[in-house]
């Protein structure tokens, strides 16, 4: 599965059960929000971009960032130009003028967006999409919306190889696929057509497929795999409940 | 009329309406991968959600919309998690919309898409007004974003004009050529899905 970010390996992070890591992604979401200034956001940032590189998974983390570093020049430029709180010129380039507090602003905005991706990505880069699904309903989540995410991952791959043949079967008889608007405009119904359809009858037979195993059962279901926790699952969890704490306890007495 | 309205919120978990939702969000998928490849200036990554809704009512749109934004949070931008709100809105109202005979004819499914721009509008400004102070990361969008503030617009109205203008065509061609589509679907799908009394139940 190349799709989805998970990058495979055997790091301490990755051995990390998976509730444990929901717990750092939480933690590091709600300090995102909590911490004032521009110093803990940078330290949390920081921090999450240690446990990230402990995990060696560095290299997908930057793809990411660098995927989204076009939103983080915007928060600048608007920002910069039209913040409301903007007083004092910093930066004038030909008729702009950009504003201190408006870049300040935009820094700041910028740490979120990137404190909010290295949160996500704890979870996300370094746990396997099945292992979190599995973890999710061993707690509770009914096994049938755990079988609609995997679903999910599998499905796609497949769909967009019938989506290439349906575009090959469609050029092949004569629908232009370049040209002006209009015309690549309506070449999007004869492709999206097909793949609808022949995709929305398969469901039917999955259906049936899922019903004959028992798919509807009530039964309780018992799991494959034991789950196992790493024993530095709770000095991790009691650490980071620490500092989630203490950046609430911070936050209020200063405020 | 009353009884059948009472039928739209029933929830109908079968087995074929759980298996629609990795269809409706490999849909999405595609619908965007197309669009790309064609160089639409549009997303349409939401016509699976909005076609679950059509087919299987409000409950079913609504759960496509959010495993569409978790699965697309795990796989490419985890950003998208923000905004699953805006997509259970989207399924949950064409679900509803579509039972209750919105999309018996063309112009009214073109009000349905005009709905549906204005609500994901609605909903997705508290989220960029609480995340970015407002802007959405659309770069002719938040350009006109920028005027407006420069302007003395309100940080508010400002971030909505920038999230409709950029939601108002997309939302409004994804739910026509849904529309389409669905009235193209032969009608022992449609049946299948809206679980008539002509199917038997599995």
């Amino acid at each position: 599965m190349q799709n989805t970010l998970y990058v495979p390996g055997d790091s301490c992070v990755h051995r990390l059960d998976p509730v444990s890591k929901i717990l750092l992604t939480v933690v590091g979401l709600v300090l995102t929000f909590v911490l004032p200034g521009h110093l803990l956001p940078a330290l949390l940032l920081a921090a999450m971009l240690v446990l990230l590189g402990t995990a060696g998974v560095l290299r997908r983390v930057w793809a990411v960032f660098a995927g989204v570093a076009l939103i983080a020049i915007t928060f600048f430029v608007v920002q910069g130009l039209v913040y409301a709180g903007n007083a004092t010129p910093a930066l004038t380039l030909g008729p702009l003028t950009f504003y201190r507090e408006g870049l300040l602003l935009g820094l700041r905005l910028t740490f979120r967006l990137y404190n909010i991706l290295a949160s996500t990505l704890i979870l996300i880069l370094t746990t396997r999409p099945s292992d979190l699904v599995e973890s999710l309903v061993r707690r509770g989540l009914p096994s049938r919306f755990g079988y609609v995410i995997i679903a999910v991952l599998q499905i796609i791959p497949i769909m967009v190889e019938a989506a290439g043949r349906i575009t090959d079967a469609q050029r092949s008889r004569g629908m232009e696929t370049e040209g002006s608007l209009w015309v690549r405009m309506r070449a999007f119904i004869p492709l999206m057509g097909p793949l609808v359809t022949s995709s929305l009858i398969a469901t039917e037979e999955r259906a049936l497929a899922l019903e004959v195993r028992g798919f509807a059962s009530n039964r309780k279901p018992t799991f494959l795999n034991d789950e196992t926790i790493p024993s530095y699952a709770w000095p991790v969890r009691i650490a980071a409940l620490a500092v989630l704490l203490l950046g609430i306890a911070g936050r209020v007495m200063l405020s | 009329m009353a009884s059948q309205q009472k039928n739209v919120w029933a929830f109908r978990f079968t087995t074929l309406s759980l298996v629609l939702i990795p269809v409706a969000v490999g849909i999405n998928y595609v619908g965007k991968l197309f669009a790309a490849a064609l160089k639409l200036p549009l997303w349409l990554d939401s016509i699976g959600t909005v076609l679950a809704g059509m087919l299987a009512g409000p409950w079913i749109g609504a759960i496509s919309g959010a495993v569409n934004n978790i699965i697309f949070g795990i796989t490419a931008d985890p950003v998208s998690f923000w905004y699953l709100i805006t997509s259970i809105v989207i399924g949950l109202l064409v679900g509803y919309l579509a039972m209750t005979g919105w999309i018996r004819t063309f112009p009214r499914a073109v009000v349905l898409g005009l709905i549906v721009a204005l609500a994901a509008a609605i909903v997705s400004t508290p989220i960029n007004v609480m995340l970015w102070e407002g802007t959405t990361g659309n770069v002719w969008g938040d350009a006109l974003y920028t005027v407006l503030r420069d302007g003395g617009t309100p940080v508010w109205i400002a971030s909505f004009i920038d999230e409709l203008v950029v939601d108002l065509l997309d939302k409004v061609i994804t739910v026509i050529i849904s529309f389409l589509i669905f009235k193209a679907l032969p009608q022992r799908l449609i049946g299948l899905f809206a679980g008539t009394d002509q199917v038997e139940k599995l």
